[in-house]
């Protein structure tokens, strides 16, 4: 047990706290902001094993965008200060999937990754995560790309009004 | 080593409370006298130096008010996210050669890049939170340019790591080279603006436009946490003046810039601070479709056309 | 404005120009303020000159001044009847209703009242801006000697009298 072990479990706790927060807030946009809470927390994992780039990567896709964008658009639509009435929340069945995905997927874990160690692999730098997508993991980033910019494309043809006719 | 870790922060936060108050004054006294005033005289009997502090003491003793329709915990907390983002990212920005920097970081213009983006949280946490229509619309307005702005300010940035060939503040400043300022100069003009906008300093201040939104998403705001906010506004002044002078103007370089290269450093912000303020002057505000337009048919091509030319540079030099 | 952008650059322009000359600005409470020679503070009253014609309280818009008077008989020695004289009783300016028009100072036929820079009498009471003719009196010493005559100017009406007379005669 060391101080990063207490503040991995802390952090991993809070990501947590703040997922369950997220499904059960009744306040719309606080589940917004608890997700930043989530996703930042996600980020200080990222950060105390290392992977720094990745760390702030998080912090600046899904902080920084994502959860914006999510925030933006519900205060576009609705956003009523304090709790709303009409969520659409099933208690029991979201229990169960939740917990049996959680628990299922901490047990499948452990069961597989239990007993292995593996070497750190050291600080995850820029140029080492840069190495590896443009030396092992290209063609698979090519892919990733090329599907982005379909559904780029894709997003810019649904949103265009039909006026050139 | 621990001391030093301390002092270096220590450093940090005193340039973090006072580089502000700086940028403040300068602002009172720069607009007055190009509006042919003077500015504040009086407060500490020199032409008017103490102005802030008489400020600040006054913030401090405003009555601290939530309304009673708005989200008590979000609103009172708004302030403190606002203004935490801008003293994590004084901490990497390179004051001097080596070792002269709050902390070396290796992927330092991307930290810096994450979490100003940060901010616009604060900034939809306040809008929503107070309950008020023009809050609302101001949030809405600041979500969108924030998010769109992003975008040059990120590519911009990318554009100067690439030709540096690293992420770090740091080693960006020590490979910069005097002819950069030509190579690298749409990408500079694109970073600036982006980040001016990015703060929300006019002319890009749609969200707050007080002629028309009363104070945008400040409108419900007195006392401390106004004041956080303002002091939020021009702590991302220095911020982004000292990231524009360390990215394109070279930072700490100059003549005798193994012993006074803190001072270029300094001086260099300065400048580009001076010019912020001056902006704010002589410009009018932009209307919400320029804004979005500039960002999205000039600034975002350009920065575009600049990372190609960047990297062709880069590849032909090799 | 053929080049975009040149209005920008005029823009900052003209700021930085204003930035380098000297501001406008007056530091008032510490420095007495440059008053041009025409300044309208108060009006001053020379009361050997006021005959109690009453034409300036008669054309005042908004009958702000208040005057008193009696007549009192003077013996001129060798001539038939003693004369008869206004004497000035009471000549009070409500300040509070003045609007500053000047019209009393156009029409006083003898040159008793004048325009005064002075413009410190705020009162912290709407009555105590009523003043009399004693306080009056004493702005008369605040007024400025009129600016000298314009020499490209036309020639006053007094010199063109003297002259025609002179010529006449």
């Amino acid at each position: 047990m060391t101080l990063l072990d207490v503040a991995l479990a802390v952090a991993g706790l809070l990501a947590v706290a703040g997922g369950v927060a997220v499904v059960s807030t009744k306040q719309l946009v606080r589940a917004g902001l608890w997700l930043v809470v989530a996703l930042g927390a996600v980020a200080v994992e990222f950060l105390l094993l290392g992977a720094e780039f990745a760390a702030w990567v998080q912090v600046l896709i899904y902080v920084g965008a994502v959860v914006v964008l999510l925030l933006f658009a519900v205060m576009l639509t609705r956003a009523p200060i304090g709790p709303s009435p009409d969520l659409d929340r099933p208690l029991l069945p979201a229990l169960l999937v939740g917990a049996a995905a959680g628990l299922g997927l901490a047990g499948l874990f452990a069961a597989a990754f239990g007993r292995l160690t593996v070497p750190a692999p050291g600080a995850g730098t820029a140029q080492k995560l840069g190495t590896a997508i443009f030396d092992d993991w290209v063609l698979p980033f090519e892919v990733l790309s090329v599907l982005l910019l379909a559904a780029l494309v894709g997003a810019i043809v649904l949103s265009r009004r039909e006026s050139t006719r | 080593m621990t001391w030093e870790i301390v002092l270096r922060v220590a450093l940090v936060a005193v340039a973090f409370l006072t580089l502000p108050l700086l940028v403040g004054q300068t602002e009172h006294k720069v607009m007055a006298h190009m509006q042919a005033r003077l500015g504040p005289m009086y407060a500490g009997a020199f032409h008017g130096w103490a102005q802030l502090i008489a400020d600040g003491v006054k913030f401090a003793q405003k009555e601290d008010l939530t309304p009673r329709e708005a989200d008590g915990p979000v609103f009172r907390l708004a302030p403190a996210v606002a203004l935490l983002p801008y003293l994590l990212v004084l901490l990497v920005i390179p004051l001097g050669p080596g070792d002269l920097v709050g902390q070396p970081l290796d992927v330092g213009l991307f930290f810096v890049l994450a979490i100003v983006g940060v901010g616009v949280v604060a900034v939809l946490m306040a809008a929503w939170a107070s309950a008020n229509k023009y809050a609302l619309i101001g949030g809405l307005r600041a979500a969108a340019q924030l998010l769109g702005y992003e975008l040059p300010f990120v590519l911009a940035a990318a554009s100067v790591a690439m030709a540096a060939g690293s992420l770090s503040l740091p080693q960006i400043v020590a490979s910069w080279r005097p002819w950069w300022l030509l190579w690298q100069l749409p990408a500079m003009l694109v970073f600036f603006v982006a980040g001016l906008a990015e703060i929300r300093r006019p002319p890009f201040d749609m969200p707050i436009a007080d002629s028309e939104l009363v104070f945008g998403y400040l409108t419900e705001y007195t006392g401390l946490r106004f004041a956080f906010f303002l002091l939020a506004e021009y702590v991302g002044i220095v911020v982004i003046s000292a990231l524009t002078a360390a990215l394109f103007l070279g930072g700490w370089h100059g003549p005798w810039a193994d012993s006074v290269g803190w001072l270029w450093m300094l001086l260099k912000t300065a400048l580009v601070a001076f010019v912020v303020i001056w902006l704010r002057v002589a410009w009018p505000r932009l209307r919400e479709d320029q804004l979005q337009r500039l960002c999205w048919l000039i600034l975002v091509p350009v920065a575009l056309a600049q990372l190609i030319l960047t990297a062709a540079v880069r590849v032909a030099l090799q | 404005m053929s080049i975009p952008g040149a209005g920008l650059g005029k823009g900052l322009a003209v700021t930085l120009k204003t930035l380098v000359s000297p501001s406008i600005t007056q530091q008032y409470p510490d420095v007495a303020p440059e008053l041009p020679p025409r300044s309208r503070g108060v009006i001053a009253l020379r009361e050997e000159n006021c005959t109690v014609c009453m034409l300036c309280s008669r054309e005042c818009p908004d009958w702000c001044i208040y005057i008193d008077s009696h007549k009192e008989e003077v013996v001129v020695p060798g001539a038939a009847r003693p004369r008869q004289r206004n004497v000035l009783d009471r000549f009070d300016i409500d300040f509070s209703l003045c609007m500053y028009c000047g019209i009393c100072i156009e029409v006083c036929p003898f040159d008793a009242l004048y325009w005064s820079p002075e413009f410190e009498y705020a009162e912290y009471d709407i009555r105590d801006l009523l003043h009399d003719k004693d306080r009056l009196g004493e702005w008369m010493a605040t007024v400025p000697p009129p600016p000298p005559h314009d020499p490209n100017g036309e020639p006053s009406k007094e010199e063109t009298a003297v002259a025609k007379r002179a010529g006449t005669a």
